[in-house]
């Protein structure tokens, strides 16, 4: 019992922290225009002068308040048990929130301007969060909505959580998967040497007729996703298959975007090349600018590489921003008017047919990827990955390979960039930054490291999951940390990891000490 | 001690050897050609101007070295490089941030002036008040973030904890700009220790003025240092520290319990890290979100450049740091945009040629 009250109260407070974490950046606000979008409860009339806004809000801290009470009740044993670990939850949890609504209220009735220092505590946003109640009336409501939930997480928590419901839900669905398995022409179906290729067929007709039944906006966020993908699989060879963490693939990104423009564009050099001559020359320097930043760091790994490879990234940053290259790269303002791709005339102008060459592009990387990641190099890459000095000792030039991993890397990265400035005709310092790096580890990461589905379903998850939910977009980079987070946590090897890689993160490696031998400080 | 080295890993001289001698010669004769040039062919500043980079560059580099030992804090004991460290500095710079500005609202009326406030009342009390706020918030962020990000992940693969780290970096960074917004905010300081006066120190024909805040954070990092070593050296904790650091099993063995001192640590380089960033924004004056990232990055430059680990190292070589990040541009005649690539250029170059530092232990290959 006092394992669970223990257990309680610590749900109580993380989560407590959480909903105020999430108030004071203002997303119980966005919560309720979310849930307002998907409920469509124009007509809903709730009482106790609530607006469909702040039911839509106390649904979103309810949900949060289940939570806790099923986190709380996680290690119960007995019904009694879940009801003190979901209560004692509720308690710590409404406690604290109703607090906080009470004080925000009071100084928001004394008419304390709190959005100077806490950006997000908008008027608006503080009214939806006291309920427009007196202070003590929204602390109240809020104290009986969250300990009610918890009290229902911890029930709720309790009984799903049972292993015999588990073991039930479990054989439920395998009986059902069977059945629909067994479904003759389902499984004659499956089990023919057609449906694999018929599939991918299939996916590509989707591919290339969806372009023309989308609008403009759809079409360009495609394509980013699409270039994401380009630079995902890109950066999937270095840290996926390579194992070498590089947080410095921006700057081949840079070094592709800045070949086409300079060349293309008619300022700052006006060589006015065209869009075809500059690709295969973009994605070349790309590649050249690997193997130069692979060369000093070859003998590095982990953390160091990291830490280098964020430093070249910077560099190349600051050298692009600052005045001394002004002239040769446009300086902090970028590069305008940069040329696209024209092929019998005017045939990859708009929008849509950008998108089929990107998709083209995509193709190509991929069948490039499958074809390295089950050759011989692929191979001693996964094997580098896992011990480099075993796979030095099977006669794995490491150094080479390394290279070329790099090499490659770079050259998709290069053609992303090539891509990517062309599109947007436009490219300079700012698209640059270390975010880029950032978003592109993200895609790898969670879709699964080493694994081509993967960083298509990252790409779609991170950069095109946010274009729907609109709301969401002051969240995303945050997100986007904390989903590294969770992601390693929870679930390191990705949503779609390679059947290897899954093994390896849920097996102990065994070439890897608990701790290392020997340090000092 | 002499160290037993078998005769079989004596590595031969390779040309990556060569090629490093022959690159640090020609590096070593261009910067004392250069030295030649500013300081005695035709010198471009006067020695005025030089003691103004010095006074600054040492102020810069007692706040790197702080830093830079709660890197090498963490990185003596868990091997990872903490890459939200910085994120803690800026935790800690905005809790002194808001202790000023709440401080210059509460009313403390003096016969003198009756509108006094009490952070002009009460300058020494609102400095210590803002030390303290800035210290515990950074302290406590550092406790959490290994709590909830590090913990879990001892015995994973390296890279795992790494992208954690990463990942609670950008967090932290983001999570500040939604709740504290995006625009760059004054530090409010007492008007006692108004930026940018102080002392005048007459050098030449001119003065140099030695500022309040400057002294305040060069002696205070200081004796946060001092207390830091004999931290180390002297307590119970400190020895426990170091035998974590030495091996954890038979630290565990010997009765030490090995995740809480692995707290402590955390909450030990959070606490440094809050004091640098108050002082930070005290002498700067500038705090906004994204604050802690190049002093996190230049702090790491100086625990590598010391030896990581080596927390003595640490210090030497934020102060190192500091000196070159004022004087690198006037002395190697570049554009003073370019300070950050030189302290960039720092990094990348003692990590591929040096990654043991200049006063590092050697590293097997297994943690370089």
């Amino acid at each position: 019992m006092k394992t669970q009250l223990r257990n309680g109260l610590q749900t109580g407070l993380a989560f407590w922290l959480i909903s105020a974490f999430l108030f004071l950046i203002g997303f119980t606000d966005t919560a309720a225009v979310l849930f307002g979008d998907i409920i469509h409860d124009e007509d809903l009339r709730p009482g106790f002068g609530l607006t469909t806004g702040m039911v839509n809000m106390l649904f979103f801290l309810g949900l949060l308040g289940i939570w806790a009470g099923a986190r709380a009740a996680r290690a119960a044993r007995a019904p009694g048990e879940a009801l003190a670990a979901g209560i004692a939850a509720g308690l710590v949890h409404g406690l604290g929130v109703g607090g906080l609504a009470w004080l925000v209220g009071t100084l928001h009735e004394s008419k304390v301007r709190m959005s100077t220092y806490l950006a997000q505590l908008l008027p608006e946003t503080i009214q939806l969060f006291v309920l427009e109640k007196a202070p003590a009336e929204a602390a109240a409501w809020h104290f009986v909505l969250l300990l009610a939930t918890g009290f229902a997480g911890g029930l709720l928590g309790f009984f799903l959580g049972r292993p015999g419901w588990r073991e039930a839900i479990a054989a439920g669905w395998r009986q059902l998967s069977s059945h629909a398995g067994s479904l003759s022409t389902l499984q004659r179906i499956r089990a023919s040497r057609a449906f694999g290729p018929s599939l991918a067929v299939l996916g590509i007709i989707v591919l290339f007729t969806l372009p023309l039944r989308l609008d403009q906006y759809w079409n360009y966020t495609l394509g980013t996703v699409g270039i994401y993908v380009l630079l995902g699989l890109g950066l999937n060879i270095v840290v996926g298959l390579a194992g070498l963490l590089d947080l410095g693939y921006v700057a081949f990104f840079a070094v592709g975007a800045y070949t086409v423009a300079l060349l293309t564009a008619p300022a700052p050099h006006k060589l006015l090349w065209s869009f075809w001559v500059a690709l295969p020359i973009g994605v070349l320097l790309a590649a050249l600018a690997g193997v130069l930043l692979g060369i000093p760091v070859l003998r590095m790994r982990g953390d160091y590489l990291a830490i280098v490879t964020l430093g070249f990234g910077e560099i190349i940053r600051i050298l692009s921003r600052s005045d001394i290259l002004t002239g040769f790269t446009g300086g902090p303002k970028g590069v305008l008017n940069i040329g696209g791709p024209q092929f019998m005339p005017r045939l990859f102008s708009n929008e849509i047919n950008f998108l089929y060459l990107i998709l083209l592009c995509v193709f190509l990387a991929i069948f490039i990827t499958v074809r390295l990641q089950h050759s011989r190099i692929g191979r001693a890459w996964e094997a580098m990955r896992e011990d480099e000095t075993v796979a030095g000792a099977m006669g794995i030039n490491t150094l080479q390979y390394k290279l070329l991993a790099f090499a490659i890397g770079a050259a998709f990265a290069g053609l992303g960039g090539v891509l990517f400035a062309s599109r947007n005709q436009f490219t300079g310092p700012e698209d640059h930054n270390l975010m880029v790096s950032i978003n592109v580890l993200a895609v790898v990461i969670v879709g699964g490291m080493g694994s081509i589905p993967g960083v298509i379903a990252g790409a779609f998850v991170l950069k095109g999951l946010p274009e729907v939910l609109r709301e969401m977009e002051d969240y995303r980079i945050v997100l986007f940390g904390a989903l590294l987070v969770i992601m390693m946590l929870i679930r390191p090897e990705g949503l779609l990891p390679s059947s290897r890689r899954k093994l390896e993160v849920h097996q102990q490696d065994p070439n890897q000490p608990d701790e290392p031998i020997r340090g000092r400080l | 001690m002499k160290k037993f080295v078998p005769y079989l890993t004596q590595k031969p001289i390779s040309t990556y050897h060569i090629i490093q001698i022959v690159l640090g010669i020609i590096f070593s004769v261009y910067l004392l050609w250069r030295l030649y040039q500013v300081f005695i062919a035709n010198p471009t500043y006067g020695p005025d101007t030089w003691a103004r980079f010095a006074i600054s560059g040492i102020v810069l580099g007692s706040v790197y070295a702080l830093i830079a030992i709660g890197y090498t804090l963490v990185y003596g004991i868990l091997f990872m490089i903490n890459f939200a460290h910085g994120d803690v500095m800026m935790i800690g710079a905005f809790g002194g941030y808001f202790v000023f500005e709440a401080l210059s609202f509460v009313p403390s009326p003096t016969p003198a002036n009756p509108e006094e406030v009490f952070l002009n009342a009460h300058p020494i009390i609102s400095v210590i008040l803002a030390f303290a706020v800035g210290v515990s918030v950074s302290a406590l962020s550092g406790y959490l973030l290994e709590r909830v990000a590090y913990r879990p992940l001892r015995n994973a693969p390296r890279l795992v904890p790494l992208i954690s780290a990463i990942g609670a970096s950008i967090f932290l960074q983001n999570a500040a700009q939604l709740l504290f917004g995006a625009q760059r905010r004054d530090y409010t300081n007492p008007e006692q220790i108004t930026r940018g006066q102080g002392w005048g120190i007459p050098i030449g024909e001119s003065t140099v003025i030695l500022t309040y805040t400057g002294v305040l954070t060069f002696v205070l990092s200081i004796l946060i240092m001092l207390g830091l070593y004999l931290l180390v050296k002297r307590t119970r904790l400190g020895r426990a520290m170091r035998a974590v650091a030495e091996n954890k099993s038979t630290a565990a063995l010997m009765g030490i319990n090995v995740d809480r001192v692995i707290s402590q640590t955390f909450i030990i380089s959070g606490a440094l890290a809050g004091a640098a960033g108050v002082m930070w924004g005290i002498h700067l004056g500038l705090v906004f979100h994204f604050v802690g990232f190049l002093p996190g990055i230049k702090a790491f430059t100086s625990a590598v450049l010391g030896g990581i680990g080596n927390i003595p190292g640490a210090m030497l070589g934020g102060l190192f740091l500091g000196m070159v990040e004022t004087t690198g541009p006037a002395i190697l005649g570049i554009d003073f945009q370019l300070k950050d690539v030189i302290a960039f250029s720092i990094l990348v170059l003692v990590l591929i040629f040096r990654p043991t530092g200049i006063l590092g232990e050697v590293l097997s290959e297994e943690k370089a």
